[in-house]
């Protein structure tokens, strides 16, 4: 008897929605220093990215 | 607007990183993937042993001065990425620089000139700015009768183009003739995303400067206050140079390795 497996044709999931207030954070940057969310925001925002590694 | 890119990799790893590439916009370390998960988006489906476990699903936030999204930009294949030029000229207008004008019949073009470079997989908006003379207008998508605007890229192995996306048009009535009809006057703009191939489809289409040449056409269809002209093609091209794919690694020492 076969077996199907299911694939959950899911989505992948994004995160915070447009309309929704991102998490903060407090992060150290490449020259080892602390680095709030609030700090990158300016009058008009940020771009904000995710990616994979710098690495590899 | 502010910048910054979040990623699982070490502060030494960054500073490499950012050496390398002179990146002048903060590189954040995340190395315990604490805040990918409090984004809620953890790539789940990687090998918890792995040690590329930890990654985010990559994308980007455009976020207000008081830290509320106002849009996003997520891509189902990981290898796919919308440029910052690109989401800048999409999301806000930003006037990319203007390539020479172009004179055509009635109608002056102008195709954007893509800053920089490139790297495949990467999705750049180009764009096309139309200025009509006085008293003249262009048919917009949807019109009957007339011959509407079009932008058609030649097909190529190296890109793969989304639908454009045109302007809102003006609805005018043309009285001569008692015809209402949606048109485009003075200037307007056309912008057209493409997705670059991967490496391997890229390489063979670049010429000895590592420029890939994508090529369209511009329709349309003139008239001025007395009279309809013939519809016009215009060629265009639009150049980007690619770099290679990027494989350089920092040094092993400081190479993530998989957890014990």
């Amino acid at each position: 008897m076969a077996l199907c497996g299911f694939a959950a044709a899911a989505t992948i999931p994004t995160g915070p929605n447009v309309g929704e207030a991102v998490p903060g954070f407090t992060l150290k940057d490449q020259s080892n220093n602390p680095r709030t969310l609030h700090s990158i925001l300016g009058p008009k925002g940020a771009l904000l990215v995710f990616y994979r590694s710098a690495d590899w | 607007m502010g910048l910054a890119a979040i990623s699982y990799d070490s502060v030494p790893v960054l500073k490499q990183f950012s050496d390398r590439m002179h990146i002048s916009f903060p590189l954040l370390s995340d190395a315990d993937s604490a805040v990918i998960r409090a984004y809620g988006i953890l790539n789940e489906s990687v090998a918890k042993d792995s040690a590329q476990f930890g990654i985010p699903h990559p994308g980007t936030y455009i976020l207000d001065r008081r830290g509320v999204v106002t849009a996003k930009y997520f891509q189902e294949d990981f290898r796919v990425r919308d440029t910052a030029a690109s989401i800048l000229l999409r999301q806000f207008g930003l006037k990319p620089p203007a390539q020479e004008a172009l004179e055509a019949k009635h109608a002056t073009l102008r195709a954007s000139a893509i800053e920089g470079e490139l790297r495949p997989g990467q999705r750049v908006t180009l764009s096309l700015d139309v200025t009509l003379p006085r008293k003249v207008h262009v048919y917009a998508p949807g019109v009957q009768g007339y011959k509407p605007v079009a932008l058609r890229l030649t097909e190529s192995k190296g890109f793969q183009p989304d639908v454009p996306v045109f302007p809102p048009s003006k609805t005018v009535k043309l009285a001569a003739i008692h015809e209402t009809v949606p048109v485009y006057e003075g200037q307007f703009r056309l912008l057209q995303t493409v997705t670059l191939g991967n490496a391997q489809q890229v390489e063979p289409l670049l010429d000895s400067n590592r420029q890939l040449t994508m090529e369209g056409q511009f329709q349309y269809q003139a008239c001025d206050d007395r009279e309809c002209f013939v519809p016009e093609t215009v060629p265009l091209k639009w150049t980007v140079k690619v770099m290679q794919f990027d494989r350089t690694r920092v040094a092993p020492d400081l190479q993530r390795k998989a957890p014990r």
